[in-house]
């Protein structure tokens, strides 16, 4: 399903969905026709780990050591009122470590099994506040984790980073080429937010959307899936490029560590305009429509984003999702974790049965947009905890 | 069935005032590469960034986003009838490009993606600020399509030896300056630091050549097949190393046009540019692809293929 309306780029008006024959999106769909000679297999999430941060800081805690007591609620502004953060000894390294050996043993499989891993983080901080650009940091997980012939590097997209090596990995699952291999990511991006609360003097500083980020490890481990399981139904992705600098992250030439400074509204603006369709050619590309999906867990900026991007998807799809899923009280956004920090929590708390089909939505910086689907399966036996 | 080089291109830069940003470098020479290619850059489905140093220490959006709206490779709205383009960064250092071919490998074997760029970019990020940084900079493209010929990347491995991670890292960490700072207000600064053992060089070339050797005897493979080795490392003599201790005629052993010598992450297609240009690649030459780096993480490959 392709798009039509608005031949040129630039062009302002909301798509209209048809089909044709050529997706917008880099698709990757389970048991399509000819492509199912190259691609036999599929390939099915059997493990989500989480490696939860040690300390704790809320809205109001990192708002009163603000520096221009700036007059921001912004707990009612976002919907977080606590967000988890690293403590002594924990880093980036940490948060991915013990995500990953979380995941391994949810999912009951030795390192040893696993033969590709990707680090997705932004952030590659090891030993405190020491960015690392070489060795790769993925080199030191899967050492960690006793898995030193894995294929394994590191990649980088924003938010949209672990589900990005979730669409790499379920190539590589899918042709045969592997058959368990796993995405982890360890971000420790809440020094940006204690940064900006420095910066920050009104709803209108560029550094806003920082306040909202936390810390947090996941990983997420692929296997080929039995015949008849149905899997990861379709991985799509794509980048629309004209927003690429409407947030942009650098290391700070002030302080440790990071800034970032985002064009919210003009990135919000971007996000009600195009993710609908494209969504809504992904669902096509699955033969499906919005009604038929249980999950929807977006990536995680604030309620209010959530909200008014489910407001969107129904209007255009003109379908409503069974639930979508906002994770922001207790987390904050957690980068190219959100997706997989809220999914964990849903299936430790029982929230999913088998054949439920969640929906993945990937929104970051670049603008990525990517789209995973996945029908719930005897992974929710591994999970359960009482609330 | 297999990725085929479409077209290379690779620039130098140069340092000092009004140098030319990494990103300025890399855009050009994606610009270049499509011009050799006849491709419009909106052909692209793929875009894969494997520079690893960017320009004030850019840690988001990908990189490979910026490039893809430098190009105009789709990045507007999506149009009815057309595919768009996905971009991301990958990091594994000088195999970086090796690791960037491999995904667009089996993304084409499996009728994911048609035709794919991937970009290189080597930068100070903070020129004269860098202790130990001794990367030149230069930015270089690598068009790659689908092909269901013979020709193209065959094989791939990659191998890394975590006993010596210590011979090389690269890290950024703050630097505080000396004298009083106001309260939550630290006086300092992000500094980059490369630290490079004694021994880096000679290790690397050590675990390239058990894993090429290695590489060669599964793919059935004598050193005397090889016809051109394109071996990258940030040290020179690095290739001749490599290809005296894996048996590789020295006569087999790519070229490196001197402006590129101790670049990085764009030193692989840097040395396809030149085995181009001295017209050493041809539709039965048979190319063994080596590149080392911190890890150490050595990257192998077989290419044939004009």
């Amino acid at each position: 399903m392709a798009l039509i309306g608005g031949e040129s780029p630039g062009d302002t008006e909301v798509m209209q969905s048809t089909t044709t024959a050529v997706p917008w999106m880099l698709t990757e769909v389970a048991g399509h026709g000819a492509a199912q000679v190259a691609t036999p297999f599929v390939s099915r999430i059997a493990a989500v780990g989480y490696q939860q941060p040690d300390g704790i800081l809320t809205s109001r805690e990192l708002l009163d050591g603000a520096a221009h007591h700036p007059h921001i609620d912004l707990e009612r502004l976002t919907g977080i009122h606590e967000r988890r953060v690293v403590g002594p000894g924990e880093d980036s390294l940490t948060l991915a470590v013990g995500a990953a050996r979380d995941s391994l043993a949810h999912a009951g499989t030795p390192g040893s099994e696993v033969e590709m891993i990707i680090s997705c983080s932004i952030t590659r901080y090891r030993g405190g506040m020491t960015q690392r650009y070489e060795p790769p940091l993925s080199m030191a997980i899967k050492t960690a984790i006793g898995a030193p012939n894995a294929l394994s590097f590191d990649i980088t997209n924003a938010c949209a980073g672990t589900l990005t090596g979730v669409f790499i990995i379920n190539d590589f699952i899918r042709r045969g080429v592997i058959r368990c291999g796993m995405a982890v990511s360890g971000e420790y991006i809440s020094g940006l937010a204690r940064g900006a609360a420095q910066d920050v003097r009104n709803v209108l500083s560029s550094q806003l959307a920082s306040l909202t980020l936390g810390d947090a490890g996941v990983a997420v481990l692929l296997r080929r899936a039995d015949e008849g399981v149905a899997g990861i139904d379709l991985a799509a992705f794509t980048t629309l490029a004209e927003h690429s600098r409407l947030c942009l992250g650098y290391l700070s030439g002030t302080r440790p560590g990071a800034i970032m400074y985002t064009k919210a509204r003009k990135l919000q603006g971007a996000a009600i305009r195009d993710v609908p369709p494209l969504l809504e050619e992904a669902l096509g590309e699955m033969g499906i429509d919005l009604s038929q999906v249980d999950y929807v867990i977006p990536h995680q900026t604030s309620s209010r984003a959530i909200r008014k991007g489910g407001q969107a998807l129904t209007e255009h799809l003109g379908g409503k999702a069974g639930h979508i899923v906002d994770n922001l009280e207790e987390y904050g956004n957690t980068a190219s974790t959100s997706h997989f920090v809220a999914l964990h929590r849903y299936l430790e708390e029982g929230r999913f049965k088998k054949g439920d089909r969640v929906v993945l939505l990937a929104l970051a910086s670049g603008l990525e947009i990517g789209v995973v689907s996945f029908t719930m399966d005897e992974m929710v036996e591994n999970y359960g905890r009482p609330d | 069935m297999a990725a085929l080089i479409e077209a290379v291109a690779a620039i130098s830069g140069r340092t000092g005032a009004f140098a030319p940003t990494g990103l300025r470098l890399t855009d050009d020479a994606a610009r270049q590469c499509l011009r050799r290619s006849g491709h419009e850059a909106s052909d692209i489905d793929l875009l894969i960034n494997a520079g690893i140093y960017h320009d004030r220490n850019l840690g988001e959006p990908a990189v490979a986003a910026l490039i893809q709206q430098d190009i105009g490779a789709n990045p507007g709205h999506p149009v009815a009838g057309h595919h768009g383009t996905f971009s991301f960064d990958l990091l594994n250092g000088t195999s970086g490009v090796l690791s960037a071919v491999q995904l667009v490998d089996g993304l084409m074997a499996s009728g994911t993606v048609q035709l794919a760029m991937i970009v290189a970019g080597d930068v100070d990020p903070d020129p004269g600020h860098s202790p130990g940084f001794k990367v030149r900079p230069a930015g270089a493209a690598m068009l790659l399509r689908h092909q269901a010929g013979e020709a193209g990347f065959k094989a791939f491995k990659f191998q890394t030896f975590p006993e010596f991670e210590d011979l090389f890292q690269s890290s950024v960490s703050w630097h505080p300056a000396s004298g009083p700072s106001l309260p939550l207000r630290p006086s300092g600064h992000n500094v980059l630091a490369v630290v490079e053992l004694p021994g880096y060089l000679e290790r690397s070339v050590a675990c390239t050549a058990s894993s090429a050797a290695a590489f060669l005897e599964e793919n059935e493979l004598r050193p005397a097949d090889i016809d051109l080795l394109v071996a990258a490392h940030t040290s020179p003599g690095f290739a001749d190393m490599v290809a005296d201790q894996v048996g590789i005629p020295r006569t087999a052993v790519a070229h490196l046009n001197e402006a590129f010598q101790h670049t990085h992450t764009a030193q692989v297609i840097a040395r396809f540019a030149e085995a181009q240009t001295r017209r050493r690649l041809h539709p039965e030459t048979r190319v063994l692809v080596a590149t080392a780096g911190a890890g150490i993480t050595v990257g192998l490959a077989l290419y044939s293929g004009s």
